[in-house]
């Protein structure tokens, strides 16, 4: 079942046409890494995905809803993780994660929230301390914990692993897997092609605002290739 | 719970975990209620002086021997204002226009003893009062408390996740002012307990003290309205506290001070010693009652004596020095109140340009609701002087009246060289008794909330203009999500 649809999305920003043509579906427990180098569109795509961004033409659709018409309800559909995560500093990290579904009208119980931070990996004792003292892995685990507490359908992460050292970027790579098996359909954006390979099923190439190649994981392919084709592109 | 709840009850978390905002909003609060402990002592304390020295002054008049009435004319009289219970909240211009009068015949004093010419120069950078620290104080800590209040949250990042989680700009900025506005009510409590003080226990009259809570509740709006825009507009929580100081500089401060000075030179008075020349000067030309060829008093005599039927003013039935004296304060009385009536007239033009300018700043709109509310505004010092000097009058005309009908012209001529007819003129101190005490009628509640109109549509004229500067700001907030 196709959660993400994108299709022939057509973005201007600043009278530049940032996405031309973009089409990318992502199903319900899929992981989807979009790879691109800087300037090639990948954050504006999650930007349309939110709503933040009306297209000039094409369409989207997050869950069914349309987030360029409803921007609200679509986002009630999506978790974000933005590269750095922004919490509340002064808040500890169960009271971002309350104050977040609060604002998102969700109501979950504390067993839950619990859950959610024991799947996350988020250490018992650092739940009920503020934020100001977190590293950036720490911060991302209270994000993934809110995601995995709200049980939405869609997860967009922009370079979830940048600035990771390696055990957290495989400690973060099996907490989206989890999701994943959980039927959650993620579509992260990215620079690095090794580490998107090591956790994605798809991944979609992104040049000048439109896909110009897309590879699917359980069909093999040769990663080395991938990377000298646009290892340097992606990079940039 | 709503968002716009959410926002501002996180606000006020943040708020409890700020030590310095937290050190801030407790100052101020301290200051508030000393401010308004000190300010209610001060009042009691300065209006039991008052009606004590008026007691003495009514004592001293009411218990002068036997004297010619001429005399008790020129020992005079002192009147004193009372301070209404809400010049606790708000002193206004009292502590500078003085608060006793010295009535006496063929004179009309200035009002003296305003704190500022007996009290520490202090008094005269502001006195510490509710009004002052919620006018002046507060706005200062509700910019250094919410400058970053939309900005701190762009800057961090936190702006798109509260978006992504499906709060809408309308709400963020709502919750925001809202948050703000219930640390700006905090600020507001000292003040509304001081008023409640006054009203049960001091009779501070009900309609005005909620007018100046209205008042000084809209003035703490706007900053709120102000700060959460200017934090959302500009690009940077700094650039939001440079713009937001040094609007509060502008408004608050400067032009609060430039104002009655462009409007004095707008709309120039004369200086007590130039009316008191002019008055002189004025009163040589009305003509001398002791000139036997004066002619305006030379043609008073004659439709005197033509009025009573009699050739010599020796044939009087009353005696013609009394009648001489009663048109003499008649005259110079009509001259005083002209000259009064052209000062108040100047000093009117320049309310009203003050007036006007105010429609740039908030803290004159408010002053100018605040100090009519309270009774302490210009117009209550001019209503003192007015009726001062209407009681001088009415006095002094009683006393030459008695002078007229108690005393012979012959023993009245004679005083000074007849010891009998010296004793006689002295007439019976009883007659001070019957002299009126002064009894000062303050501005009636309709007055007052009349005289605060203009300040309160000033302050609903900037929440209108600043409820349109939220829709840009959401706007803006919007289209830069």
């Amino acid at each position: 079942m196709q959660i993400i649809v994108v299709d022939a999305l057509i973005v201007e920003r600043g009278g530049r046409r940032v996405l031309d043509n973009l089409s990318l579906t992502v199903k319900a427990g899929e992981i989807y890494a979009l790879l691109g180098g800087n300037g090639a569109g990948k954050s504006t795509t999650l930007s349309a995905l939110l709503g933040f961004l009306k297209p000039v033409s094409g369409s989207l659709s997050v869950a069914g809803v349309d987030p360029a018409s409803n921007a609200e309800a679509a986002r009630h559909k999506i978790a974000y993780l933005p590269e750095n995560v922004a919490l509340y500093e002064h808040l500890t990290a169960r009271e971002n994660v309350e104050y977040f579904l609060a604002l998102a009208g969700e109501a979950h119980g504390p067993e839950e929230i619990e859950a959610a931070f024991d799947a996350a990996g988020l250490q018992a004792e650092a739940r009920d301390r503020p934020l100001g003292g977190y590293s950036k892995g720490m911060r991302q685990k209270v994000a993934i914990a809110l995601a995995v507490v709200r049980q939405v359908p869609v997860l967009l992460l922009d370079e979830p692993t940048s600035g990771l050292d390696p055990r957290a970027t495989a400690d973060f790579n099996a907490l989206i897997g989890a999701l994943k098996e959980r039927g959650t359909a993620i579509l992260m954006v990215t620079h690095d092609l090794l580490g998107a390979a090591d956790c994605a099923d798809r991944i979609g190439f992104l040049d000048n605002g439109r896909i110009v190649e897309e590879v699917a994981c359980d069909q093999g392919y040769d990663v080395m290739a991938l990377h000298r084709r646009y290892g340097e592109a992606v990079a940039a | 719970m709503n968002p716009i709840r959410l926002i501002a009850a996180d606000e006020w978390r943040l708020m409890r975990r700020n030590r310095v905002a937290m050190l801030g909003l407790v100052m101020l609060l301290a200051l508030s209620v000393i401010a308004a402990l000190t300010s209610i002592a001060q009042r009691d304390n300065s209006d039991a002086i008052r009606a004590r020295f008026q007691a003495q002054a009514d004592q001293a008049f009411d218990g002068a021997p036997a004297r010619h009435p001429h005399r008790m004319v020129h020992y005079g009289h002192f009147v004193f204002r009372p301070l209404p219970a809400l010049a606790a909240f708000d002193p206004g211009v009292d502590a500078f226009t003085g608060n006793t009068i010295y009535l006496e015949g063929h004179r009309q004093n200035s009002a003296n003893f305003g704190d500022v010419r007996q009290s520490s120069l202090l008094v005269r950078f502001g006195q510490l009062t509710p009004a002052f620290v919620l006018q002046a104080l507060a706005p200062l800590i509700l910019i250094f408390i919410g400058f970053g209040i939309v900005a701190r949250e762009r800057e961090r990042g936190t702006i798109r996740q509260l978006f992504a989680h499906g709060v809408a700009p309308r709400a963020l900025l709502f919750g925001k002012a809202l948050g703000l506005g219930g640390i700006a009510a905090l600020m507001l409590a000292p003040g509304v307990l001081a008023l409640g003080w006054l009203i049960a226990f001091e009779g501070a009259p009900l309609a005005p003290s909620l007018t100046l809570l209205a008042g000084y509740a809209a003035y703490l709006g706007i900053w709120v309205l102000l700060i959460v825009i200017a934090s959302s507009l500009a690009a940077h929580a700094r650039t939001a506290l440079m713009a937001l100081i040094g609007i509060w500089a502008f408004t608050v401060i400067l032009l609060p001070r430039i104002a009655p000075d462009v409007a004095l030179a707008t709309n120039p008075t004369l200086t007590r010693l130039e009316t008191d020349i002019a008055i002189k000067e004025d009163l040589r030309k009305m003509g001398d009652s002791h000139n036997p060829d004066d002619p305006y008093f030379n043609a008073f005599k004659q439709r005197t004596l033509k009025q009573y039927g009699v050739e010599k003013v020796e044939d009087l039935p009353v005696n013609y020095r009394g009648l001489l004296a009663v048109e003499g304060e008649k005259l110079t009385s009509k001259l005083f109140d002209d000259y009064a009536d052209r000062q108040f007239a100047a000093q009117k033009a320049q309310s009203r340009f003050t007036d006007t300018v105010g429609l740039l700043s908030p803290a004159i709109a408010l002053r100018r609701l605040s100090m009519s509310a309270a009774g302490t505004d210009l117009e209550g010092h001019r209503r003192f002087l007015s009726q001062a000097e209407g009681y001088r009058f009415a006095i002094v005309q009683q006393l030459n009246q008695l002078q007229a009908t108690a005393i012979t012209y012959d023993d009245d001529s004679n005083r000074n060289k007849d010891p009998e007819a010296g004793r006689r003129v002295r007439i019976d101190p009883k007659n001070w008794q019957k002299v009126p005490d002064f009894r000062y009628q303050a501005a009636a509640t309709g007055e007052k909330l009349q005289a605060a109109l203009p300040g309160m549509l000033t302050l609903l004229g900037w929440l209108v203009v600043l409820g349109f500067g939220m829709r840009l700001a959401i706007r803006r907030l919007a289209d830069a999500a």
